[in-house]
């Protein structure tokens, strides 16, 4: 009863569409896309996922990350040269914005000061830069105030921006730069980048179309217009994608409706290799202060149940068993055969030794209100947790809300559950951030950890300039950070995204082809579209 | 009382709310003997068992922790039912002596009385209960304080109407001539011919309160896990249409259930109580 | 018409001291929600001098008087500041979501009317037959489920088992409709493009509908009990013994009557489906001010929950005097009485 209908608003649905030739003239070549709300375009204040795509394709950066392999390539630069405090930088001299304006090693210098005057988004990536320099007009030279060896990955995180455009659309505000072009540049963009904007709504949509005048050139079967929609359903998602509507969902969709998708035809793209999955312990809040409640905890942890849980499909999964602290493939991680196993006698024994007994505590578990899969783990540690005789109580979170919370010890819960990504794709965007004394009490360090062999470690890992040396710092640190359990390390990540098969994206299903980068999957110039 | 009761069951209608209401309220209050699963209105989980469709034993089929759906929507009944008569039992006190007051007295108070019951009233009650929860943690507790803070106006209105009529009625200028003190005229003489219209309010309020009570929670604001609560079920399940139908469909028909059968009496108590306004 | 613009006036000014009295109350709240704002807008790597900075730009180092001071100041400038979860003015935010809310509240507020008066009509003369009883109950029905569950089970049978409506949006991808009212269902006529307003009109029924269905109900119970009410009154029943013909009677002498105190119900009714849009507007993907308000209020946006309650608000006192002017202009004893407010 049903298909004979069905058929019928398919053909309801063709007419209007095929009265529609005002702007549907290339129906073909459209990309529909959704992530989490809200998108945002300027890039001193651009951080999350959503803002990535949006960067990667709008604006441009001196360097990429090598398609398959470790390393950059250069991309607005033609070469560079450094020592791990001085980094001199050579920039091609045949890139145009999208005003026409040439782009030049003043543009960098802007975008770069710019970037630490806003202080917003991802400008903490360059705290460490002391200053810019255009030596000429294709030239620009970075001071760094200390050694920094992977400071080349995280210009992937550094847009560059129109210095004309935003210093004639200068907004209210005080000081010389007034609001820095806030104002126009959340709204408009002034890049270089294959694709311009054609509309923006943070909470609904942002439309692109194709820069025809790219300095690379767009190959023609790559997305004419692509369309980032925000907030969505999961089940609007579902059913958009079943009836031919949208063509890649977010990776935030629960594995059983990525499970149906699939077995409704859709194809499945993944992500991986540059985070994991984590649930962090307050080490100043008693009884998490003592290691072995932590180490009763982390063994008491059902990683098997977790690792089910995200199954996708007998081949795919949101996720890989944990092996250790640093995600497999990443420099220092164990093997990845040396899976951890839940063993409840091991964390019965450090339960006895820990010098607090269950009944005088109740653990607070903490999830975040935008990922509904962090409830079940909230329930998962509920249940493995009561095994030991410990109580507990859930606490649902707004990510803004928990990000202002963990700035105070006192205000931090016992257990906080979070997706961490290098977001530069280097493991010391991954790692100091997380667990350097200097850095505690951030969105990524609830655990307050404080430890000298850690820092000592997480340094090395940084100012180590030879792939062997930063090795050996991080396998140290990955021994001794198992040794101290801040942190039960649940899984490493890998981000699955359900798309349609009018698609193509070799960045996001052929190993060779990946970036090791969040969200530069998704730059939409190497994506095909069929008509 | 009798004879109302006797009215109620005579008509098929509201035949028909008792019993839904009943059963409603022996789920609620047996919800132990009665869950198949009683252990799953708490810390349980079972992945061996998750996101299945009603089968025997899961008769409601199972949410995506492994928990039956059918015990956690009776346990859930218990907190809507709670939550509903601590709301009236406060709201209504204080809604009803605002409107005694301000009606009876008049004048300045009137005025200021009635002016910061339209400040509330003219907030959307969902905006304000969330507006409230926002700023607090969410427990059942404070779910209870936010709806109440919107649900007395709505009788600080109904009686400061009925008020103002009856304080020209001749038994109350009776009252006065002979020297009855305010409170006295107030709650002895005006308030018994409010309670006709204040409890048909409140018999269909007690639905209304458990529809916003769930669409905070369906917004997020309700209690926590895992404790089992209808609007949150429906608001967590509504991500996995169309494919675990069953996680919304049910919570959503529970509310439907009750709802429906207190609005049922409620209807039929103001036809013989007479009209409420 | 002079007492009617006597009584505008009247309620105007009242209205005005109650959104005096809303700014304060839901300033108060937004005040004393735990947590700094200027941490939370800055993001988690904000460094101490900045978030100091931006807590001086907010005046959140002020006492809360004095906050209020130069929040009143601002709104009298037309400024309800920046929305730290957009980074947009949130006038331009209100300005973008609020007329996508308001379309759907409208057209729900039609299909209330359109739908629920008619079925009480119907009931009443048709009183204590089978059909009053079969709209009796679908009316009751219909007020006994939050929004949220109708729009679920509309979307899972019309949308997805039944494919005939839209699941979410407000217009298909292929139509690019320049902004002037902001309502679609305007805007689309004023570019002249029919199949466009086709399209958005076939986007809002579902969301609209689900939204409407309590008021359906609502509407119809009213209608059909002050029906009732004006149906044993002495002229109606010699009405009836003349002779009249039963359409007539019921259009004429019974619905009139009844007519006023059911508008003044459904007026409130109307207002508070802008709250139930909150429900709603999440489900069907809906891009309006309720999702905003959601969003913001989640993420501790003070001046966008400030700014959304107080325009929802008005909104609501002004559907409200709307409601009493029609009230008067229909009948002439109100209209010259003074109304309590």
């Amino acid at each position: 009863m049903v298909a004979p209908l069905k058929s019928l608003a398919v053909a309801a649905l063709a007419s209007t569409m095929l009265a529609t030739t005002t702007l549907g003239a290339l129906a073909g070549g459209v990309l529909r896309l959704d992530e989490v709300a809200v998108g945002e375009i300027d890039p001193a204040i651009a951080s999350d996922y959503a803002d990535s795509i949006l960067m990667f394709n709008i604006y441009d950066t001196l360097v990429l990350p090598i398609q398959g392999g470790p390393g950059h390539a250069p991309h607005l630069a033609k070469s560079w040269e450094g020592d791990g405090t001085t980094f001199t930088f050579k920039l091609r001299d045949d890139v145009k914005f999208v005003s026409g304006n040439t782009m030049t090693a003043e543009d960098v210098v802007f975008s770069l000061d710019r970037m630490k005057a806003v202080g917003k988004g991802l400008s903490y990536l360059f705290a460490n830069v002391d200053k810019a320099e255009a030596i000429d007009p294709t030239t620009v030279k970075f001071t760094l105030k200390t050694t920094y060896a992977p400071f080349v990955a995280s210009l992937v995180r550094l847009p560059i921006v129109d210095k004309k455009v935003v210093m004639e659309n200068l907004g209210e505000g005080e000081g010389e730069m007034k609001d820095w072009g806030t104002a126009y540049l959340t709204a408009h963009s002034a890049g270089t980048g294959a694709y311009k904007i054609v509309s923006h709504n943070p909470q609904e949509e942002t439309v692109m179309e194709k820069n025809p005048d790219y300095f690379l050139g767009i190959p023609d079967p790559a997305p004419d217009t692509a369309r980032l929609r925000y907030g969505l359903e999961a089940a609007t998602v579902r059913t958009l994608i079943a009836q031919g509507e949208h063509d890649i969902a977010s990776q935030w969709l629960p594995p059983e409706v990525i499970k149906a998708l699939a077995g409704g035809g859709a194809q499945l793209l993944t992500e991986s290799g540059t985070g994991a999955f984590y649930v962090k312990m307050n080490t100043t809040k008693p009884p998490m202060d003592d290691v072995n409640c932590r180490l009763a905890f982390s063994e008491a942890f059902d990683y098997g149940a977790a690792i089910k849980m995200i199954a996708v499909t007998d081949t795919v999964s949101q996720g890989a068993p944990s092996t250790g602290a640093i995600p497999v493939g990443m420099f220092g991680a164990n093997p990845a055969d040396q899976v951890l196993k839940r063993d409840l006698d091991a964390a019965k024994q450090h339960l006895a030794a820990c010098k607090y007994k269950p009944e005088d505590f109740t653990l607070e578990i903490s999830w975040i209100a935008e990922v509904p899969l962090e409830e079940r783990f909230a329930l998962l540690m509920q249940a493995n947790y009561a095994e030991l005789g410990v109580k507990s109580e859930i606490r649902k979170m707004p990510w803004a809300l928990f990000a202002e919370q963990v700035s105070k010890p006192e205000n931090t819960p016992h257990m906080s559950q979070l997706f961490v990504n290098a977001v530069t794709g280097d493991p010391d965007t991954l790692l100091y951030g997380m667990y350097h004394s200097s850095a505690a009490g951030t969105w990524q360090s609830p655990e307050y950890l404080n430890d000298a062999e850690v820092d000592k470690q997480l340094d090395a890992g940084r100012t180590a300039t030879t792939p062997e040396g930063r090795e050996e710092a991080y396998s140290a640190l990955n021994a001794r950070l198992m040794e101290i359990a801040p942190t039960i390390y649940g899984y490493d990540r890998q981000a699955v995204f359900a798309a349609s098969d009018r698609v193509k994206v070799p960045a996001l299903s052929d190993p060779s082809k990946a970036f090791g980068l969040d969200g530069m999957g998704f730059t939409f110039r190497l994506m095909e579209v069929a008509d | 009382m009798k004879r109302t009761f006797a009215i109620l069951t005579a008509n098929p209608l509201s035949l028909l709310g008792l019993i839904l209401v009943f059963v409603v309220v022996f789920s609620a209050v047996f919800a132990d003997f009665i869950a198949p699963f009683p252990e799953h209105s708490g810390a349980v989980v079972d992945f061996a068992n998750f996101n299945k469709a009603p089968e025997w034993p899961y008769i409601f089929g199972t949410d995506l922790v492994g928990r039956d759906l059918f015990s956690r929507i009776l346990y859930a009944y218990r907190i809507s039912l709670i939550l509903g008569v601590v709301v009236l039992a406060i709201a209504v006190p204080i809604g009803v002596t605002i409107g005694l007051v301000a009606g009876y007295l008049g004048g300045r108070t009137e005025y200021l009385l009635m002016r910061m019951t339209d400040v509330f009233l003219s907030v959307p009650p969902l905006v304000l209960a969330m507006a409230i929860m926002g700023v607090l943690k969410p427990t059942l507790a404070n779910g209870m304080l936010a709806v109440t803070a919107m649900w007395w106006p709505w009788y600080t209105r109904l009686v400061y109407n009925i008020t103002r009529g009856e304080k020209e009625e001749g038994y109350v200028l009776a009252a006065e001539v002979i020297g009855a003190s305010r409170a006295h005229i107030i709650f002895r003489e005006i308030l018994p011919n409010c309670v006709p219209a204040i409890v048909t309010k409140m018999t269909l309020d007690m639905g209304f309160v458990i529809l916003i009570a769930s669409s905070l929670s369906f917004l997020g604001l309700g209690v926590q896990p895992p404790t089992p609560d209808l609007g949150s079920m429906v608001a967590d399940g509504a991500k996995y249409l169309p494919d675990s139908w069953w996680l919304t469909i049910f919570p959503g028909l529970a509310i439907l259930v009750a709802v429906f059968g207190f609005n049922l009496i409620g209807d039929a108590l103001r036809d013989i109580l007479g009209a409420e306004q | 018409m002079k007492p009617l613009a006597r009584l505008l006036a009247k309620r105007l000014v009242t209205s005005l001291i109650v959104l005096i009295g809303v700014s304060m109350l839901i300033f108060a709240i937004a005040r004393i929600i735990p947590g700094d704002p200027a941490r939370i807008a800055l993001g988690p790597n904000a460094t101490q001098e900045q978030i100091a900075n931006l807590r001086a730009e907010l005046h959140l180092d002020d006492n809360i008087v004095v906050q209020y001071g130069y929040f009143i100041a601002d709104v009298a400038r037309g400024d309800l500041g920046i929305s730290l979860y957009t980074n947009r003015p949130v006038t331009a935010d209100i300005a973008q979501y609020l007329p996508a809310t308001l379309e759907l509240v409208l057209v729900a507020g039609i299909m209330m009317v359109g739908i629920g008066l008619p079925l009480g009509i119907w009931s009443a003369r048709w009183r204590g037959r089978a059909a009053d009883n079969l709209i009796r109950l679908v009316s009751l029905l219909g007020v006994s489920a939050p929004s949220f569950v109708w729009a679920v089970i509309l979307m899972l049978l019309f949308a997805f088992y039944l494919p005939l409506f839209p699941i979410a949006g407000r217009i298909s991808d292929s139509y690019a409709i320049a902004p002037v009212s902001g309502f679609l269902l305007v805007d689309t006529l004023i570019h002249g493009d029919v199949r466009a307003f086709g399209n958005a009109a076939w986007h809002v029924v579902l969301p609209a509908f689900a939204l409407a269905l309590s008021g359906i109900g609502q509407a119809a119970r009213l209608t059909r009990a002050n029906m009732v009410e004006t149906y044993d009154k002495p002229y109606i029943e010699m009405a009836q013994s003349y002779g009249f013909p039963a359409r007539r009677i019921a259009n004429h002498y019974a619905f009139r009557p009844s007519l006023i105190p059911s508008l003044t119900i459904i007026g409130l009714d109307f207002a508070a489906m802008l709250g139930n849009a909150f429900l709603v507007e999440a489900i069907f993907a809906w891009p309006g001010l309720s999702r905003y308000g959601v969003a913001v209020i989640l993420r501790k946006d003070l001046n966008a929950i400030v700014g959304t309650v107080l325009i929802i608000s008005a909104t609501f006192l002004l559907v409200n005097i709307i409601v009493d002017l029609l009230i008067a202009l229909l009948n002439p004893r109100i209209r010259y009485s003074q109304r309590p407010a």
